[in-house]
């Protein structure tokens, strides 16, 4: 009887620990989500006298999405890349979001910036059509891609059109002065993330959809800052103004069969006029230039999604020109022409085999003075999860 | 050049600033008002008109391949959702009727 008695004790208590532990009716009001991708490839160099060939290390971004009500939320991007034989890790972005009223949401923390799209809406390895990114953007570009600072960023119905905006104050680009890096004098830095002195960037993008299918975008994106050297140094109050030019079109066609899309965006870097010294045969002499980079690209893929085999709908086929200049005049003067061209293979909507070929001609750069053409052939493998 | 583009800015963030008091002013009645004129109500109808499912195979293919409502659960789709309303910079319309749909459709 007793046995009985603890065995239906326990039943009826098991019963409703399980039911409370594992209870799936109510989904909760907060929301935590762990999304990604990775990507991994191979890819061979020539560059006439050097050739090269590699399977690159896996790439590998979390992300973690964090909803805590309709309006507020947090998002972290992680990145982990092996460099060499070590691991790099790296903070994309980190911010706290607040959606205000219909028109207007707050951001605040470290965020990708909206200077053009590429660096804020198209770089990621499962969106972006080619295995890279364009000229004039990563370590050496000119597009500043994200900061630390606030934002305020919405959109508005214009009854068809809509219009989009941000505005944003962060800590600022660092101007390299040359004091420790002399070959690289002039460059801006974004990557600034404890400001060097006590003016901030300010900038922000107007984006316009004219057409009420949202197949078209146009943007306008603004960059300003008064200082960028370090605090008290010479450099203190050379300033800065960078603006970006956007394009978007992206729309099925039937005539053609498929999807067409078009993307383009040209940045424009204009840094004050300085003074920097370079070491000549052992004397320190003084030279000047006029500071200013620009880059561009434009980019048109195709996919045949009306084609009626299932092989040739999930292909694509991508062509990208680019190019960058950097002044005449600084140790990294460069001009260069990019050309790729792509075929792609999609698995899933977030998942896609990559294959490309590009060849680019650089006249100067870090490397020398002379002329170098590169081509490179890549297969990478790109998935978002 | 500096006074340039300190104007440029000045009157960019004065657009912004203007445009939004602006849009924050009208009230909400302005939309739901029964438009007493045959022009009005045919607007309105092809406001209507407009679906989520239409919406999300428009607005969603801009940057990346849209992904299916089967994709994922509604939970999801409203994390999602709201994600995408702030990076994409969405209205709040676009990305309230694709959530609808989303959530119906999967
Ligand atoms: C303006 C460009 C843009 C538009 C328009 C857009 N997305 Fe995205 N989407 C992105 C970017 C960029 C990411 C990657 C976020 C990241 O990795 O930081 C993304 C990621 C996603 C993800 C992966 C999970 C996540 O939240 O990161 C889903 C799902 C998604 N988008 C769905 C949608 C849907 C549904 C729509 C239509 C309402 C949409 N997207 C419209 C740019 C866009």
């Amino acid at each position: 009887m007793k046995k009985l008695l603890v065995l239906l004790i326990a039943v009826v208590f098991g019963g409703q620990m399980y039911g409370q532990t594992y209870n799936t009716f109510e989904p909760s009001k907060t929301q935590f989500m762990i999304r990604g991708y990775g990507h991994t490839g191979f890819e061979y160099m020539d560059s006439g006298d050097e050739t090269e060939s590699t399977f690159l290390g896996l790439a590998y971004a979390p992300i973690f999405l964090y909803k805590h009500s309709d309006r507020l939320m947090f998002e972290a991007e992680l990145e982990f890349v092996l460099e060499g034989n070590q691991l790099e890790t790296g903070l994309e972005y980190a911010d706290v979001m607040y959606v205000l009223n219909k028109n207007i949401t707050a951001r605040a923390g470290k965020f990708l910036l909206p200077f053009g799209t590429f660096m804020e809406r198209l770089h990621p390895a499962w969106i972006n059509r080619l295995p890279n990114a364009p000229l004039g953007y990563g370590h050496d570009g000119i597009a500043p891609s994200s900061g630390i600072g606030v934002e305020l960023r919405g959109a508005f119905d214009l009854g068809g059109p809509t219009l989009n905006y941000s505005v944003y104050a962060t800590n600022g680009p660092r101007l390299n002065d040359g004091s420790d890096e002399p070959e690289e004098a002039g460059i801006l830095r974004f990557e600034n993330y404890e400001d060097t002195n006590l003016a901030k960037a300010y900038g922000g993008r107007l984006g316009l959809l004219p057409f009420s299918d949202s197949s078209t975008e146009i943007g306008f994106s603004a960059y300003s800052t008064s200082d960028t050297g370090e605090q008290d140094s010479e450099y203190e109050d050379v300033g800065a103004f960078l603006f970006a030019l956007d394009f978007s079109f992206v729309k099925q066609i039937s005539g053609l069969g498929g999807v067409v899309d078009v993307k383009a965006q040209y940045n424009n870097s204009n840094v004050d006029t300085a003074t920097y010294f370079e070491i000549v045969d052992g004397i320190e002499e003084e030279y000047s230039f006029d500071n200013q980079s620009n880059s561009f690209y434009g980019q048109l893929s195709y996919r045949p999604t009306m084609a009626s085999s299932d092989f040739v709908k999930k292909l694509e086929f991508v062509g990208r020109y680019s190019d960058f200049n950097a002044p005449e005049g600084a140790e990294w003067e460069e001009k260069s022409v990019q050309y790729a061209f792509g075929l792609n293979y999609w698995l899933s909507w977030r998942s896609v085999v990559k294959l490309s070929y590009q060849t680019t001609e650089t006249e100067g750069g870090h490397d020398g003075d002379g002329l170098t053409n590169t081509d490179g052939l890549f297969v990478h493998w790109a998935i978002g999860f | 050049m500096k006074t340039i583009y300190k104007t440029v800015i000045g009157v960019i963030v004065m657009t912004i600033v203007g445009i939004t008091a602006v849009a924050c002013s009208s009230t909400k009645k302005g939309y739901t008002d029964v438009p007493d004129t045959a022009t009005a109500a045919a607007k309105e109808e092809f406001k209507i008109e407009k679906s989520g499912a239409q919406m999300w195979g428009e607005t969603c293919n801009r940057c990346h391949i849209a992904p299916s409502p089967a994709d994922y659960n509604d939970t999801d789709w409203e994390t999602i959702s709201l994600h995408m309303r702030v990076r994409a910079n969405l209205t709040e319309n676009e990305s309230k009727k694709i959530e609808e749909f989303l959530k119906s459709a999967n």
